[in-house]
């Protein structure tokens, strides 16, 4: 019995933490987009249920409907979003496996490697590549050297030589990956290092090729790990404004982020600001359910 | 959107009173320019355009206003010693010279304590909260002077304390139609909005062309290198102004006429497809450094490009800047002194330091770049101290584009959102 009590009582630094940082503040901007404006343009939240006012929330919905410039910035957010994530699990995934299954001893160095430069803050590396970038950046002379600029060129990714910063969308999605992978990596290292080194040589040991057992073994059971990488990274990604601001502030790569953050910082159109947050949350919460119940299905399946 | 205005003049009514309420102790008069100040004492509200917060006039040119003093909220008695201090001070980042406020510190024995705010929006917010209260407010314009007396947040001024405001600043300055008088408010700096190129890389005439402001429809050979304001004022007037000029007509940049926003909005999304256009307000940096070519300036970020910006071994004089002689934008900000504030005699007195002559020029060329209303200070003045190259004079503003030129000012709440949703809609490309 005592244990139980001492066990709550340790859960209520975080229980407290939640509720007002997290449920409090999600509820007054639950308030603010259901409530309205005065005549000072600052919104007013209705904090009861029963005054809420949908009409900022269905002028919302009604300009996704109409395919207005909240559902191009939707579909701009989730495509950018997307790509990021997909190209960051084609870089993390083998960086992880390599960490975790074949650095041996110097597993730890090459863990340590690849966090130090996230030691520097987010807005710092990301102001250092925007000076390497310009236009007579050194690493713009560099990607020129080693043909690469070329190579973008040829392909339309790039318009003109030393125009890495010049607006596209390529550039964001660039740094998007960037910016999130290391977040991605840690926790699939921590899944492919969990994994029983016994059950891939059960599976040599029955037949599997190298290759197979890596597809019917490794990669199922790294698949929390991916999960949980993936959300982990989708959930800051999707909400991000500063990069698109910062390495391209084109109108072409603005995301759900930019739109929330101009409508709710300045102006008359604050409580509209906060009807897109609560669009964008209710988006990233069928994320969250999606990384609950695959981790729960996993450990499900450990259990048995 | 129907449904949302509907629902939003339901609730807007009932939220007015509140505001209406605390508004009883403001009286205010509107005076037509030229004539002397209106009654004070009286309650007399007339209203001829669209209203602010609270039914407030919302001043316009041809509409000028006197703001009421009203009985308990008086200006502070002459002569007063100073407070014992630290003087709070509420300014945009970076807005005023440091070394300036330690001399001020040393010439008054008092301390100077400097809070910072990054918008407009934001300061209102603060000071409305009423969690802190400041002295004096500095950077704020009558795009925002409504919400200010609207909400009691200014302590009108004793211009005993204020003399170099009639020695030095401009007449044009001295009795603004949003604040006849002065009665709340003294011009800090003055900016224009133009356009701000490297002529080392831009090929044509811009200040030659007939409508100069037709270059960045014509920019396809720049995509990539041009950008427009980040501010949804300063932007969407932009193709207000080239209609205009290409009409000889004048425009209204505080229009209310959402069909002629939504055109404007239209016009500078063209730039999205011409040339790639940029959103930011970081000219002052990327133009000297050859990121970006052509932009959307204030004049004043053209200045602290030519005088701090410039990478070595670029003169400043690839810098040109243009600005329209009339019907484009000219703005002013302004000191004001906080209604709580527990120093308002030593606010006064740095209000009156800052409009020193040397002060004011110091604060201009070492630090803010921003061109203060100063009776002695000019392009001419700042050429001959080699200060900055002959392509860009136009952005010293000069008194003259004061009257030919609008300031953005503040709208109605329908108003605003007309030019919120227009700037969205650009945003979201």
């Amino acid at each position: 019995m005592g244990s139980r009590w001492t066990w709550r009582l340790l859960a209520l630094p975080g229980v407290v933490w939640l509720s007002v940082f997290f449920l409090l503040a999600f509820y007054a901007v639950v308030a603010v987009a259901f409530g309205n404006q005065n005549t000072l343009s600052e919104p007013v939240p209705f904090w009861n249920p029963l005054d809420w006012n949908v009409g900022y929330m269905l002028a919302t919905l009604e300009n996704i409907w109409h395919g207005e410039q909240f559902l191009t910035v939707f579909v701009r957010t989730f495509v950018f979003v997307g790509l990021s994530l997909a190209l960051s699990l084609a870089i993390g995934y083998p960086v992880a496996y390599f960490a975790a299954r074949r650095a041996g001893r110097r597993r730890g160095l090459v863990l340590l490697l690849l966090i130090v430069p996230f030691w520097i803050n987010y807005l710092m590396r990301m102001l250092a590549w925007i000076n390497l970038l310009s236009p007579d950046g050194l690493g713009t002379r560099m990607l020129s050297a080693i043909g690469i600029e070329r190579l973008f060129i040829s392909v339309n990714l790039l318009a003109s030589r030393g125009g890495w910063l010049e607006g596209q969308p390529f550039t964001v999605i660039m740094a998007l990956t960037y910016g999130y992978l290391p977040f991605l990596i840690l926790p699939l290292y921590a899944a492919l290092d969990r994994i029983d080194q016994r059950q891939i040589e059960a599976a040599r040991d029955l037949g599997a090729s190298p290759a197979g057992a890596f597809l019917r073994v490794t990669l199922p059971l790294s698949r929390p790990g991916i999960v949980a990488g993936l959300v982990l990274i989708a959930l800051p990604m999707s909400g991000d404004y500063y990069t698109p601001d910062l390495v391209s502030s084109s109108t072409q790569t603005s995301m759900i982020g930019n739109q929330i953050d101009q409508l709710t910082r300045q102006g008359s159109e604050k409580v509209t600001g906060a009807s897109l947050t609560l669009l964008l949350a209710f988006v990233l919460l069928g994320l969250m359910f999606y990384y609950l119940r695959a981790t729960r299905s996993a450990d499900d399946r450990g259990d048995a | 959107m129907s449904r949302r205005r509907l629902l939003q003049g339901a609730a807007g009514g009932a939220l007015g009173i509140g505001a209406v309420g605390f508004l009883a102790g403001c009286e205010n008069t509107t005076t037509p320019i030229g004539t002397s100040e209106g009654a004070t004492g009286s309650s007399k509200l007339v209203v001829t355009k669209p209203t602010g917060p609270g039914g407030l006039p919302l001043p316009r040119p041809d509409n000028s206003v006197t703001w009421a003093i009203t009985p308990g909220h008086e200006p502070i008695a002459d002569g007063l010693p100073n407070e014992s201090g630290p003087l709070g001070i509420y300014n945009y980042a970076d807005y005023v010279d440091p070394s300036l406020v330690k001399k001020f510190e040393a010439l008054t024995g008092r301390s100077v304590q400097i809070a910072t705010y990054n918008s407009s929006d934001e300061a209102t917010a603060k000071l409305s909260s009423g969690a802190v209260a400041f002295d004096l407010i500095m950077g704020l314009s009558a795009n925002n002077i409504v919400n200010l007396i609207a909400q009691q947040l200014i302590r009108p001024l004793n211009h005993s304390y204020l003399p170099n405001l009639a020695k030095n600043v401009w007449p044009e300055l001295q009795d603004p139609f949003y604040d006849r008088g002065s009665r709340y408010t003294v011009p800090y700096v003055v900016w224009s909005d133009g356009i701000g190129w490297r002529n080392d890389k831009i090929r044509e005439d811009i200040a030659g062309m007939r409508v100069p402001w037709d270059i960045f429809w014509e920019s396809q050979a720049y995509r990539g290198k041009v950008g427009v304001l980040d501010d949804k004022r300063d932007a969407l007037s932009m193709p207000m102004q080239r209609n205009a000029m290409r009409t000889g007509l004048r425009p209204d940049l505080n229009t209310e006429d959402a069909q002629v926003v939504a055109r404007a909005g239209q016009e500078l999304g063209q730039l999205t497809g011409i040339c790639n256009v940029k959103v930011d307000i970081t000219d002052y940096q990327t133009l000297p450094e050859g990121k970006e070519w052509l932009h959307q300036s204030w004049s004043g970020d053209l200045l602290q490009a030519a005088f701090y910006y410039m990478p070595t071994g670029v003169p400043a004089s690839v810098l040109s800047y243009w600005s329209p002689n009339a019907n484009g934008v000219v703005q002013n900000d302004f000191f004001c002194i906080g209604r709580t504030g527990k120093n308002p005699a030593l606010a006064h007195r740095f209000v009156n330091f800052m409009l020193d002559e040397a002060v004011a020029y110091g604060n201009f060329v070492n630090f803010v770049g921003y061109t203060p209303p100063q009776k002695n200070i000019d392009a001419a003045l700042l050429i001959k101290k080699g200060l900055i190259p002959k392509s860009l004079t136009d952005a010293v503003v000069r008194p003259d584009q004061f009257a030919a030129n609008q300031e953005l000012l503040q709208l109605s709440v329908a108003g605003e959102q007309s030019w919120d949703q227009a700037w969205s809609k650009f945003k979201g490309g």
